[in-house]
């Protein structure tokens, strides 16, 4: 088996070279330097996913084994979620990149460099069983993301939004230090599986001292209300391929990071308690909070930014529940929303490229043209809905098959994120209706990111988003995925092979077929989910069309106002919200904890 | 939100994160009290598996050396960030040739600069180089590495700035090698963990020969990382003040227009 | 209380760097608070690894076997201070471009973003 080393340490060193001789370098080698080491990672990647759902393998760096209980090195687990995580962001990384290639032009030199390190740094931040390490690639990812985020640099307001985009992102890696801190004062280790082994049992207040501030550390980074505000900035103004990166992975990686320290380091201390129900609160609300903001917004970005703030706390949600199902349904969802996620991010950048604007009023009626691009928009909007036939819905069944009360939020969730997306769709690429309401939000003028508009839609613009929303489709068909998932959820909650692993005795795990739920309900639930969306989206389009009494309220756009206007660009505000959340989210820990 | 609420929202979240953080501090192991087995392992050995004096940088480049590759690409990437973000605007692109050969004025109502801070501050130029080589060959015996000696080179262009020394201040920082060091640099730290991947060791394994304690030349890789670091750091913070000093440059540019 | 001291006074400085982001006027303050606290995971740190009548980890002039303190966060720490810089260096190149662009460095005015 070929060295886990090679999918983190290739891409940095063809980052650098490329960064030392970018001058002498004509622009289509940097491309097809870039994209093949893209390629090279997702296979790399992906073998490596195939060999670990099977068996959880760990890799010393500088060979340094522990040393009795004693962990001296940092050593990669690779096993079947955390492979998984880096096969998809080697693959959103490369199509990224294939869209880059017609696609962004100023700054070219430094672009490639800084997405290669971002790639490196997600694939590192997958699979590494090193707290410290972790951090490092945190660190790395934030760092690669401020500089692709401000990159547009004609404009002021990019650097507002890289600007907010640094502040929150580095408050939370410093958070997640100083739990690194109180954990290594306790403990006298870095390593997941030692901290785990000599916590367990131990449910004090450093322990829930260190549990605070790790996570909502990596929840500022999953953009969990009340740490959330800062994505909506960075999205509006990143340039597209980064979008896909950043609400594709970046966010999600910040809930795995939670995720893997929860499972591996406070498992044996806090499993007696309550305490994986604020993951639930935490997450439930920002799934409802995110999709009421989703359907308010008309900056076509701005709107899929926050369904991704809602989508991922229906992921935060199914971490809470802690069990098999809702970890399995997590893992499928996390892959589908990757995909949906990405592809209607690449249709905005078509849009944008051909349109030269990203606002919902002024692109009314104009994508008439543009049928294959509305299709896959459409698609993808049904796919946020969770509907039949996108793997979004199996995982969603998988989540909810033992808390069916969760399914009410899951609906709720998708069906508004869902309809915004439908309803952008029917008034961009349709014509339907009315322009709608004209707001500050729309007002917001994007410059567009290519020089010139063509008429035809390069291969190379087009091809990233269909891959993705057929792609997501696919994955439903494919049992395999959902048997792979089924076993490494096993695995990732099983501490105990974790540690095994680790000290070097791995056990190989057999992979057992996935339950199949009721298969009915779950078909009947999606159609409500799809009908719901669809007639929401209807009514938001056509509704001056219809009797006064059927109306939109006209109250609900009057009290979205001052809620709106909470995501006011001041760091300072958003700061406070930080603060804020963290004491809630310490005192309900501390609460539960004790 | 006005300021006064925010002051207000700000102050409860802090009341609650600071009583957390103490909650935890308390429960710590008390102060001076180091226990943690971590620490007092590597000290034991670090000096007989690696023939390094300085555990400190036994840690950084060997034990945790993988840790310390993602941070020089931390700096790696933020210095291409800055390079990203000060880069000139294409409107720009044809006032370089005229930028090659401006310096940057010394402050016009400052009063004259004396001659022995002049001769002194450029004569330390010299020694800064030397000194920061010094620290960054030297990583694995004494306290320092690659990192330090690194910031101490980058320092000493600033030496020949603040000497008034503008021309030469210029033609080093503007240097394209510059450019090249730093991207080569990093690159370095990551070819010789693939050296070990060859020698069919795991990633950043310590395969080149030990040497004596004591020596420049001992401890294997780590040195020779160490110096690679140095190279890269050097380079990265002499271009962000070669970005800096563009910026300004074009600025004082424009408002002469 | 004096067991735990340096503790405290780490948490103090995070504070300290919250309200200052949360109250400047003066968005290179923003940067220069954020510092602030990252310092204090510094002192934090190092405290942590301290051990009274512990010699540094250095063993040119001393021999292998005398009391130390922590050398692991120690370099933990000092990839960590230049790296920050450099991500500071990078938050105040945004600060100058925004100011060359939007010709103002209050927060105040970065409205731009406003929902």
């Amino acid at each position: 088996m070929l060295s886990p080393a090679l999918f983190v340490a290739v891409p940095l060193t063809v980052a650098a070279m490329v960064a030392a001789v970018r001058d002498l370098l004509p622009r289509w080698i940097t491309d097809l330097v870039a994209i093949l080491t893209a390629a090279f990672n997702f296979v790399i990647a992906g073998l490596w996913t195939l060999h670990a759902i099977h068996q959880t393998q760990v890799y010393w760096f500088g060979n340094w084994f522990p040393r009795g209980h004693m962990a001296v090195g940092i050593g990669f687990v690779m096993d079947g979620l955390g492979c998984g995580l880096a096969s998809l962001a080697s693959l959103l990384t490369l199509l990224a990149l294939i869209f880059s290639w017609k696609y962004v032009e100023s700054g070219q030199r430094h672009y490639h460099p800084l997405m290669l390190v971002f790639m490196a740094a997600m694939c590192g931040f997958s699979v590494t069983g090193d707290i410290f390490n972790l951090f490092v690639f945190f660190e790395l990812m934030s760092t690669a993301g401020f500089a692709l985020c401000g990159m547009k640099t004609r404009e002021p307001a990019p650097l507002a939004g890289a600007f907010n985009f640094a502040v929150t992102n580095t408050i939370a890696a410093f958070m997640v230090l100083t739990g690194i801190a109180l954990l290594y004062s306790a403990t006298g280790a870095l390593n997941l599986a030692q901290m785990g082994l000599l916590l367990a049992g131990r449910h004090d207040r450093l322990v829930l001292a260190a549990l605070v501030f790790i996570t909502t550390g990596f929840l500022v980074k999953a953009a969990t209300v009340p740490f959330h505000f800062w994505l909506p900035d960075a999205h509006a103004v990143s340039p597209t391929p980064v979008c896909v990166l950043f609400s594709g992975l970046m966010v999600e990686l910040g809930l795995f990071g939670a995720m893997r320290v929860y499972a591996t380091v406070f498992q044996g201390c806090v499993a007696t308690t309550h305490l994986h129900w604020i993951f639930v609160a935490f997450g439930g609300f920002s799934a409802l909070w995110g999709a009421m903001m989703c359907f308010a917004e008309h900056h076509l970005k701005r709107l899929l930014a926050f369904s991704t703030v809602s989508h991922t706390g229906l992921m935060t949600l199914a971490f809470g529940l802690w069990s098999k199902d809702a970890l399995t349904g997590l893992f499928i969802y996390l892959t589908a929303h990757a995909l949906v996620k990405s592809g209607l991010f690449f249709t905005s950048g078509v849009v944008l490229h051909r349109f030269r604007t990203i606002s919902e009023p002024a692109l009314f009626g104009r994508g008439k043209g543009l049928k294959w691009t509305g299709l896959v928009w459409f698609l993808g909007g049904l796919g946020l809905t969770a509907a039949p036939g996108f793997s979004l819905e199996m995982g969603e069944t998988m989540v909810t098959s033992h808390a069916h009360w969760a399914e009410a939020i899951f609906i709720l969730a998708g069906a508004l994120t869902g309809a915004a997306v439908l309803r952008v769709g029917l008034r961009v690429f349709v014509g339907m209706g009315d322009r709608g309401p004209s707001d500050r939000s729309a007002e917001v003028d994007e410059m567009p990111e290519t020089s010139e508009a063509e008429k035809r839609i390069n291969w190379s613009l087009f091809t990233p988003g269909l891959l993705c929303i057929g792609g997501s489709i696919a994955l439903t068909f494919w049992d395999r995925f959902m048997d792979a998932a089924w076993s490494s959820s096993m695995r990732f909650m099983d501490f105990r092979s974790y540690a095994l692993a680790v000290y070097g005795h791995a056990v190989p795990l057999a992979m057992l077929a996935a339950p199949h739920e009721d298969e009915k309900l779950a078909m009947a639930l999606a159609c409500l989910r799809v009908v719901l969306a669809v007639s929401i989206a209807l009514w938001a389009v056509l509704h001056l069309k219809l009797p006064r009494t059927l109306r939109w309220p006209s109250f609900l756009e009057g009290s979205m106002r001052p809620v709106r206007q909470l995501q006011s660009g001041h760091p300072g505000d958003y700061v406070a919200w930080l603060t804020l959340g963290v004491a809630v989210f310490g005192a309900a820990a501390f609460w539960l904890g004790l | 939100m006005t300021p006064k609420i925010r002051l207000l929202v700000f102050l409860i979240g802090a009341v609650g994160l600071g009583a957390v953080y103490c909650a935890g501090a308390r429960n710590m192991p008390p102060w001076a009290e180091y226990r943690g087995p971590y620490g007092d392992v590597i000290a034991s050995l670090a000096v007989f598996e690696r023939h390094a004096t300085d555990t400190v940088n036994a840690i950084t480049y060997d034990y945790r050396g993988f840790d310390t590759l993602g941070e020089e690409f931390i700096l790696f990437s933020a210095v291409t960030g800055v390079m990203l973000l000060l880069r000139p605007e294409k409107a720009e692109q044809k006032n370089r040739n005229e930028e090659s050969n401006e310096n940057p004025q010394p402050f016009q109502d400052a009063a004259a600069l004396s001659e022995t801070v002049q001769v002194f501050t450029t004569a330390l130029f010299g020694f800064s180089v030397l000194f920061g080589v010094y620290i960054a060959a030297h990583g694995q015996l004494t306290p320092g590495g690659g990192f330090q000696g690194g910031v101490i080179i980058a320092a000493a262009p600033m030496l020949l700035y603040i000497a008034e020394n503008t021309d030469a201040f210029r033609r080093i920082v503007s240097h394209p090698i510059v450019e090249f060091f730093e991207g080569f640099g990093a690159s370095l730290y990551a070819l010789i963990g693939f050296l070990a991947l060859l020698a069919g060791a795991p990633f950043l394994t310590n395969v080149l020969p030990l040497g004596q304690t004591g020596d420049v030349f001992s401890s294997g890789t780590i040195g020779l990382i160490s110096t690679c670091v140095g190279v890269e750091v050097a380079a990265a913070f002499i271009l962000v003040t070669y970005e800096y000093l563009r910026e300004i440059l074009s600025r004082e540019r424009d408002q002469e227009r | 209380m004096l067991d735990h001291y340096p503790y405290y006074v780490a948490a103090w400085i995070f504070l300290c760097g919250l309200y200052g982001i949360v109250r400047s006027r003066h968005l290179v303050h923003t940067v220069i608070s954020l510092a602030i606290l990252q310092t204090s995971t510094y002192v934090l740190l190092l405290a942590i690894g301290f051990r009274k009548g512990g010699y540094a980890p250095i063993f040119a002039d001393i021999s292998p076997g005398v009391v130390t303190v922590d050398p692991v966060v120690q370099a933990l720490m000092l990839t960590d201070v230049v790296v920050e810089v450099t991500v500071i260096a990078l938050l105040l190149a945004m600060v100058v471009k925004a100011y060359e662009q939007g010709g103002t460095t209050s927060p105040d005015d970065l409205r731009y973003m406003r929902g």
